[in-house]
């Protein structure tokens, strides 16, 4: 939901990367004659698929990477095509004497054949300052995580790209989000309908925490902006951090909550005239069955626990 | 060639631009065999599904939520020339979790995209009430000072679902201007419409609420972004607009005490915006192959919602309001600067800073009170805009031991500035230290460790003194805490086994020591693995496993005065997933599997000095959730579909559990029961696909 937007920006972001990335004639990586430079194919990406030609390769053709009209693309006109990000194959193409291993190339995700820096650079140099606008020093970056280790870049259809499946690539790694997320209380990420870049910007490290917004609160204000303000009447820690009292990823406890009410709430407020009973068996319905432990607890009463805009709200209650 | 692709990465790396396609001698690259994609492929899918049976919390992401049968209709296409790209997609068609989108454009000059979304969030189809629509009081009622008294009750109660959807309508597009200019444009309008659950309060009584609300929200992005061959800058408008389209919400009380003709009446949430200018951007330099990336936001919230009478009694006498409206405003400024560097081989630094700052900029003035609509409670209180600056600095440095080993370590401080609160300055210092070691593409284990302190000034406890609060609280968010912890992350893909394994531990255990009431203790610790173990080309299995336990001690004052009852949270849970997946069977057949397990325990142990140790029922959860689907190619261009699903779903909760409308002789509520469901949706579809499967080299 709020997964569209987020999800639909990065896609979108992610297309305008491509564009604007492969739009630079730096793209291409090396030159293929001359004494000193690497050497490429004598024929591109025709080369290439003498042997290549096996429908995961070809997929390509069904993504941005192969707009031909698209100059910056890397089947883009003078482009260099599967070399463009693969790098020279001239070697990997030439005949091998018998017994010889063939030279490889680079290759991404599983099986892949160079450093992560290598294979992030041959991505950032296109996408470097558009979608990955605060890649370095993020916690992705520090992480030395490759592009490819999230992107599936010959897919028709980016896994990661789509809101249906994007978690299940996010919880590779983040594995505690996914017992989070199965938690009784928690988003519709498991089923598809959000996904993690509802809320984080995955690229960017401007953002507190990699989220879509400048804070945790502005990210949550994008869907529950019933709950911004600001009120006459302000909860002094929701104004500060929605975390105080909720946990996103997912809860055991009714409205994500961190801890079971009333000892959430009983962990800031013991008011004179209002004590801060202790909430025992004794308020169970066997026993005498106690506004306040039961249902919604302090909720019962002090409904408007995000802040009142009431002249007489100031105790939360109206 | 390894050689060469090093050489070649690392000027990339930089920044620096190396050699372009144009010195490479492409005039035989003509690329005769390559299928670029024209013209239109698409497929469609068709079918029904059965669900077994009511289950609203089930159908919260699935839009199965009632027993009956369902219309699917799913599909994707793509239509594209030379020039022009278009596609679109539907999923869901039949159900209240629908989506539409379509998005298209000339790639590299310009893009759009229309998307429509619902998602459907049912709390409760157990709820029952005797409020009328508009929560009135029904025909015959018969009011008094408990619910045990109401004796028109159990012929009043209505079934009465808490349930909303949400629905979210995106549309945008960005436009490309040469190599260096692009702006963007998105709208996305959600709206929220349904029921919750809110307190209708009196003095010791109260009701819950099945609140209708109907909210809006508009939210706008624009923005216009610089390239340069080694940066960029963007500079970017965000408005958020809020509009509820109920601005009081009225009640009338079920309790005969302090009865009274009128209406209860509390505001709803405010109408409000958010608009935000942001001007963010980077640059690489070629020294120490360093990366600058900054952002600077400045941001207004404002909220001029009219006020409500203080009481809605005209009876009940009250002061004139000191405003009219709120005039309520907070600015926001937020900025973050980090660089990152490589000085020598082998060391990579970072540096970030970060600060945030709310300032509530709303005037402050004295209202007078009216207790829960009754009595002028004849003491002015000041509204208090609580705002706050908030600033992190991050530095830390990464080192390659040896070829497969890296050490790392950081220092991190935090600094938390705030207004009218108990503490007005709050530090927070962490150290951390990390060894990896990640062997060349088929192992990284990483173990990392640190504590951290955060401190105040001083706990001012007169902020609250007025207030009445106990003076030996400290709210958690506020006081002294330490925290040590560990954190082990492994993954591994052994060399010549298709088995990939993850797993990951972590423990951090948090220490309140100078807290006398309130939270004093809490520990977390993580446990997950996952295994995936591609059998085949065409087969792959998986195992995953996850446990979490978060623990927390609190001391509590009943007298006012030192503790005198403990609270112990002992929080888990734990799920395990097993799933295999078979494709091309008999180059006809695809098969899948998951099944996953979760079960929750929630443990609160409460002792008391006059009652000693009395526990609550554990709060349980469980969760078994199964799909298997099947897909059958008939014909290239046919497919048939079969999915089962089934999920059984069952909480013990001691809040809902045995709580009827009149159990709470001062609250009369909706009755909500545990969740408690198990049922099977069955569906069948046909898919067919305009044009091919596969992709085929030009010949």
């Amino acid at each position: 939901m709020m997964t569209a937007i987020a999800s639909r920006r990065h896609r979108l972001h992610f297309v305008i990367g491509w564009l604007l990335l492969l739009a630079s004639p730096s793209l291409s990586l090396a030159q293929a004659d001359g004494d000193d430079g690497p050497d490429y194919s004598r024929k591109g990406a025709d080369s290439c698929f003498a042997c290549h030609d096996d429908q995961a390769t070809l997929a390509v053709f069904r993504t941005p990477h192969a707009v031909p009209t698209d100059s910056r693309t890397p089947f883009g006109h003078d482009q260099l095509q599967c070399e463009a990000c693969h790098g020279p194959g001239g070697e990997h193409g030439a005949r091998v004497r018998r017994g010889q291993e063939r030279p490889g190339v680079i290759a991404f995700g599983e099986g892949a054949t160079g450093s992560v820096a290598e294979q992030n650079a041959y991505c950032i140099d296109c996408h470097g300052t558009d979608t990955g606008l605060g890649w370095h020093g993020s916690a992705h970056d520090d992480d030395t995580i490759t592009c490819a280790g999230c992107h599936t870049s010959h897919a028709a259809s980016d896994p990661i790209l789509q809101t249906s499946t994007q978690a299940n690539v996010c919880y590779d790694c983040h594995q505690q989000q996914r017992t989070q997320s199965l938690k009784p209380f928690a988003h519709v990420v498991d089923e598809g309908k959000m996904d993690c870049g509802s809320c984080h910007n995955v690229h960017d490290t401007t953002f507190d925490a990699m989220l879509v917004r400048q804070t945790l609160n502005q990210t949550c204000h994008e869907c529950h902006a019933e709950t911004r303000g600001p009120h006459l009447w302000e909860h002094a820690p929701v104004a500060e951090d929605c975390s105080n009292c909720h946990d996103p990823h997912g809860s055991n406890h009714p409205g994500m909550l961190t801890m079971r009410g009333p000892m959430l709430c009983q962990s800031c407020h013991s008011q004179a005239g209002h004590p801060s009973l202790p909430q025992d068996a004794d308020g169970l319905p066997s026993g005498m069955a106690s506004q306040y432990l039961l249902g919604q607890n302090c909720m019962n009463c002090h409904g408007q626990v995000h802040g009142s805009n009431h002249p007489s709200g100031s105790k939360l209650m109206r | 060639m390894r050689t060469i692709v090093k050489s070649l990465a690392l000027p990339i790396l930089i920044g620096s631009p190396t050699i372009v396609a144009a010195d490479v001698d492409t005039s035989d690259w003509l690329c005769e065999s390559c299928p670029f994609e024209t013209g239109y492929r698409a497929e469609y899918e068709a079918g029904a599904s059965y669900a077994s049976d009511d289950a609203g919390r089930f159908g919260n992401g699935t839009g199965y939520d009632e027993k009956g049968t369902y219309g699917n209709f799913d599909g994707s296409g793509h239509y594209s020339t030379d020039d022009y790209q278009l596609d679109w997609m539907i999923e869901d068609l039949g159900l209240s979790t629908r989506f539409a989108e379509i998005s298209g454009g000339q790639q590299g000059s310009y893009g759009f995209y229309l998307a429509y979304r619902e998602i459907p969030y049912r709390l409760f189809d157990t709820t029952q009430t005797i409020f009328t629509g508009n929560l009135g009081l029904p025909a015959g009622w018969v009011g008094a000072g408990s619910t045990s008294g109401m004796t028109a009750l159990d012929a009043s109660l209505r079934t009465r679902a808490i349930e909303s959807d949400r629905r979210i309508l995106d549309a945008g597009g960005h436009w490309l201007s040469g190599k260096r200019w692009s702006v963007f444009a998105d709208f996305r309008r959600q709206r929220k419409e349904g029921i919750d659950i809110i307190a209708g309060s009196g003095f010791s009584q109260a009701s819950q609420l099945p609140r209708v609300h109907d909210y809006e929200t508009d939210q706008i992005d624009l923005g216009i972004r610089f390239r340069l061959p080694k940066g960029s800058a963007t500079l970017a408008y965000y408005g958020s607009f809020f509009s509820n389209k109920n601005d009081a919400l009225s009640w009338q009380s079920p309790f005969s005490t302090f009865t009274n003709p009128e209406r209860n009446v509390m505001a709803e949430a405010p109408d409000n915006e958010f608009q935000q200018l942001t001007l963010s951007g980077n640059y690489r330099f070629e020294s120490w192959r360093s990366v600058l990336t900054a952002s600077l936001s400045t941001g207004t919230g404002e909220q001029d919602e009219v006020l409500l009478p203080y009481t809605s009694f005209a009876s009940v006498p009250s002061e004139p309001l000191p405003r009219a409206t709120l005039d309520g405003s907070v600015d926001t400024t937020n900025f973050a600067l980090t660089w990152t560097a490589r000085p020598m081989d082998g060391l990579r630094v970072k540096a970030a800073y970060r600060y945030d700052d709310r300032d509530n900029t709303t005037p402050q003035s004295e209202w007078t009170r009216v207790i829960v609509d009754f009595v002028n409670s004849g003491e002015a209180e000041q509204n208090i805009p609580y705002s706050f600056e908030r600033s992190k600095l991050n530095l830390s440095a990464e080192y390659r031991l040896f070829r497969d080993w890296r050490v790392s370590a950081g220092y991190d401080y935090k600094t938390l500035d705030r207004d009218f609160q108990e503490v007005a300055e709050q530090t927070e210092d962490t150290g951390w230290g990390q060894v990896r070691w990640r062997p060349d593409g088929w192992a990284d284990l990483r173990l990392r460790g640190g504590t951290s302190r955060r401190d105040i000034d001083r706990y001012d406890t007169s902020v609250t003194a007025s207030a009445g609060q106990n003076p030996l609280l400290r709210k958690y968010n506020l006081a002294y805490r330490y925290r040590e912890f560990v954190e082990f992350v492994a993954s591994a893909s052994l060399p010549n086994a298709p088995l990939s394994v993850g797993a990951t531990f972590y423990r951090s255990d948090d220490n309140y020591s100078r807290s006398q009431l309130g939270m004093t203790d809490a520990r977390e610790r993580r446990l997950t693995t996952d295994v995936t173990w591609a059998i085949s080309e065409t087969a792959s299995a998986y195992l995953v496993y996850g446990d979490e336990q978060i623990e927390a001690a609190q001391l509590g004052s009943a007298g006012f005065s030192d503790a005198d009852w403990s609270a112990a949270h002992d929080d888990n849970f734990d799920h395990v997933g097993i799933g295999f997946a078979l494709r091309n069977i008999g180059e006809k057949l695809d098969l899948r599997f998951d099944y996953t397990r979760g079960n929750g325990d929630s443990a609160i142990g409460v002792t008391t000095d006059t009652n000693g140790f009395r526990p609550l029922p554990d709060l349980e959860s469980e969760l078994d959730s199964l799909r298997i689907e099947v897909e059958y190619r008939s014909s290239e261009h046919l497919e048939v579909t079969a999915t089962l699903r089934y999920e059984q779903f069952s909480a013990d909760d001691w809040a809902l559990q045995d709580v009827e409308p009149a159990t709470i002789p001062t609250l009369l509520s909706l009755g909500a029961e545990p969740y408690d469901y198990d049922l099977w949706v069955f569906g069948v579809g046909f898919r067919y696909r305009f044009g091919d499967r596969d992709i085929a080299l030009v010949d």
